[in-house]
């Protein structure tokens, strides 16, 4: 069987999710490999939902907010930005392929953006293989 | 090299006077344990209490960990190494503790010892610093020239495995932690009430000392301790399997000082870096 890979998608409600819409409405075609959570912020993203995630079996983890300085509520994704930067140190010292997780800043008028990041980070996993270090084995 | 007992003297007739003027109603030290390698933590509370403090090159404890149990505004003086005063900087910046409310009895020293072990820790298992960076009263003389290792050069021999030799070696020393949590315990910047790790809703991890929640715990934990670990070496220790915790947070200390040029529990002026950015931080770090 071929491999498909499953990518968590973690989007803030009032651009990355919204630009997802557009790429939505404007019938912009991008891979199925992602399932979006909606949260308010980018700052709203507890580390521990990445690893998590990664337990649970997804193959990678997108995250998107709204670009520096137009977050709705300023000043979220500047932490966010700091935080999710150490999550990515901490997996790639553990060993793990930090690679697997991308930050990417996504406005509510980048449907064309969000099709492209989409397409490129599965394409991504895809060549990394399916992610067998965190997830847990039954 | 450090007159362990001449600071002991110091520290007996610091905490008398401290309490015999009321200006403290606790100070935390280091008492007499079962034998001379192996003294405990210790709060003296009354004058009489104050015979059983000791300290000795075994007087690892980083007393700043008890800090944070007595309700806030109580007046506490404390005996600090090096990395110690770091953490009660860091919590000081984090509002567990006032620093008006604080004595901080600074200890220079140098030749620390590794109870377990006997080997000396100075910059390995910690933070390489001989001079307490704050305090009201030293009472040692302030260590010279001592030959300074950067904490840091641990890594090298860590920084050169691959990524597959990273994960085989993590998930090997994962494995063997039995969560007894002793790590958490033993450290000053762990004081969550409750700990994520003990939280049932959500359920973060399992609760069974087996793989997957070891992993999640340390991982987590790691990145709580993120900016705000001074490197006290305590966790490592603590841990009764000899899991080098102290790696892993040296390292996550090292990118985050590298990002964010701040280390941690430096100044009481500094903001713990990641409740903290700057406009300019860049995306780089991202990458
Ligand atoms: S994580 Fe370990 S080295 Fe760091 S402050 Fe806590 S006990 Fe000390
Ligand atoms: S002290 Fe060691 S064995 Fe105990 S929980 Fe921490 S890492 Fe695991
Ligand atoms: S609301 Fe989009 S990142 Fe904060």
């Amino acid at each position: 069987m071929s491999f498909e890979p499953k990518i968590l998608g973690i989007a803030c409600n009032w651009c990355t999710y919204t630009g997802a819409d557009l790429a939505g409405t404007t019938r912009l075609k991008y891979p199925q490999n992602l399932r979006v959570v909606r949260v308010m912020c980018s700052s709203r993203i507890n580390p521990s939902f990445i690893f998590r995630a990664f337990q649970l079996g997804a193959d990678g983890v997108l995250v998107g907010g709204c670009h520096p300085g137009d977050c709705h509520y300023n000043t979220g994704n500047l932490y966010a930005r700091r935080r999710l930067a150490t999550t990515k140190k901490i997996l790639e010292f553990a060993g793990f392929e930090p690679g697997r997780l991308r930050v990417e800043w996504i406005s509510a008028s980048e449907g064309n953006k969000f099709a492209e990041v989409v397409a490129e980070f599965t394409a991504q996993i895809r060549n990394l293989g399916p992610q067998a270090k965190l997830k847990i084995q039954e | 090299m450090t007159e362990f007992k001449k600071i002991e003297e110091n520290l007996k007739t610091e905490a008398t006077r401290l309490l015999k003027e009321g200006l403290v109603t606790v100070v935390l030290a280091y008492g007499k344990g079962f034998d001379e390698n192996h003294p405990m933590p210790y709060a003296a509370k009354t004058i009489a209490d104050v015979e059983n403090i000791v300290f000795n090159e075994y007087c690892n404890y980083n007393m700043a960990r008890y800090l944070v149990r007595y309700p806030q505004g109580t007046k506490i003086a404390i005996a600090v190494k090096a990395a110690d005063s770091r953490a009660v900087i860091q919590l000081i910046q984090e509002e567990k503790v006032k620093r008006e409310n604080l004595v901080i009895l600074g200890i220079p020293v140098q030749g620390m010892k590794n109870p377990k072990t006997g080997e000396i820790i100075d910059s390995k298992t910690t933070c390489g610093m001989y001079n307490p960076v704050l305090y009201d009263l030293l009472l040692g003389e302030e260590v010279h020239g001592a030959k300074s290792a950067s904490p840091y050069d641990v890594l090298a021999e860590y920084e050169k495995m691959d990524k597959e030799a990273r994960w085989e070696f993590w998930k090997k020393e994962f494995d063997k932690c039995i969560r007894c949590y002793a790590c958490r315990k033993a450290c000053p910047m762990c004081y969550c009430d409750p700990c994520f790790i003990d939280q049932s809703k959500p359920k973060w991890a399992d609760k069974a000392p087996q793989s997957p929640g070891n992993m999640m715990y340390h991982l987590t934990r790691f990145h709580h301790l993120a900016g705000r670990c001074i490197d006290c070496g305590e966790c490592s220790r603590a841990c009764p399997v000899d899991i080098p915790l102290y790696l892993f947070h040296k390292k996550v200390a090292k990118e985050c000082e590298e990002m964010f040029n701040q280390a941690a529990g430096m100044s009481i002026e500094d903001k713990p870096v990641l409740v903290d950015f700057r406009v300019e931080d860049s995306d780089k770090i991202l990458e």
